[in-house]
């Protein structure tokens, strides 16, 4: 294993490179597949039938509560590659652990939002509307999920195994992963939700 | 403490809290749907591309040619079903 030591450690390796070069393309796919969701639901978001509609269930302080906290969360978890990129371990893993704390507590307000829903008699086989919403968000969700998981066990690898070019490829794998997690958040806010309550 | 915290990546947080809180206005004040869209549009991919730079680094590396071509084939795709399907399934076109 050659380790070029003018690259960061995420780098330093030509496994190294191609990891990360293959996740990129990984995003791409999950870009068109989150454009489909979108498809699906512009297509029927004015068919509620005799349920609710996106104007009398969407309410803005959870969705403030959600935009912040993950917005925060993508910030959090640049800074810990950063000081991964300085070597400071466990300022690294301090912000990893600040950003999955912050995913927590993005999950938490869409699962209270989601009973909220339900209550309101909005649930998954209520109209085309609820549908495509609750399919639409609940890939988003069901992605944050999977990097709670994910994150935790890499900052458990990194605790134990150290900073290698093997856990710091893989840490700087998931922040991309976080970061595109973001970016779909903008959009599922700005065409979702703000359009909805327009 | 100091040098954990780069202006780059601190200025992109405030760049991203601003565009938010534009993209707000369209709740917040009356306006009109096409304007409402329009801000939305700008703002929305104005904060995608920031991500994509200051917080991915999409371009730092030898292969950033190849993120940012594969990236762009994606958002094009993404952009032809959503649109393409608005043409024909709601503006009857």
């Amino acid at each position: 294993m050659h380790i070029d030591n003018s690259q960061p450690l995420e780098y330093s390796t030509q496994q190294n490179q191609l990891n990360i070069l293959g996740f990129w393309i990984f995003l791409g796919a999950e870009i068109m597949l989150f454009a489909t969701l979108f498809t699906a639901y512009f297509t029927l978001a004015d068919r509620a039938g005799s349920g609710p509609t996106s104007a009398e269930i969407f309410e803005i302080t959870p969705v403030l509560i959600e935009t912040f906290v993950l917005l925060t969360s993508s910030f959090t978890i640049g800074l810990g590659v950063h000081a991964m990129r300085l070597g400071r371990k466990n300022a690294m893993m301090a912000f990893f652990g600040i950003t999955l704390l912050l995913g927590l507590g993005f999950l938490v307000t869409e699962i209270l939002e989601f009973m909220t829903y339900y209550h309101e008699g909005a649930t998954y086989q209520t109209s085309a509307f609820t549908s495509a919403l609750m399919t639409t968000l609940g890939t988003h969700g069901g992605h944050v999920t999977l990097g709670l998981f994910w994150g935790t066990f890499i900052i458990l690898q990194v605790k134990k195994r150290g900073l290698t070019p093997g856990t710091a490829n893989k840490a700087f794998i998931f922040s991309l992963y976080w970061h595109f997690l973001d970016v779909v958040w903008i959009f599922i806010f700005s065409f979702i939700y703000l359009k909805g309550m327009m | 403490m100091k040098e954990l915290f780069p202006a780059k990546q601190v200025m992109g947080f405030v760049a991203s809290l601003v565009l938010t809180v534009v993209a707000l206005l369209v709740y917040y004040t009356d306006m009109s749907f096409t304007v409402g869209m329009t801000i939305l549009l700008a703002t929305a991919f104005i904060q995608a591309f920031l991500q994509l730079v200051v917080f991915m680094h999409a371009g730092e590396s030898k292969d950033g040619n190849s993120i940012y071509t594969n990236i762009l084939y994606a958002v094009f795709i993404a952009v032809v079903t959503v649109f393409g399907s608005l043409l024909i399934l709601l503006w009857d076109m």
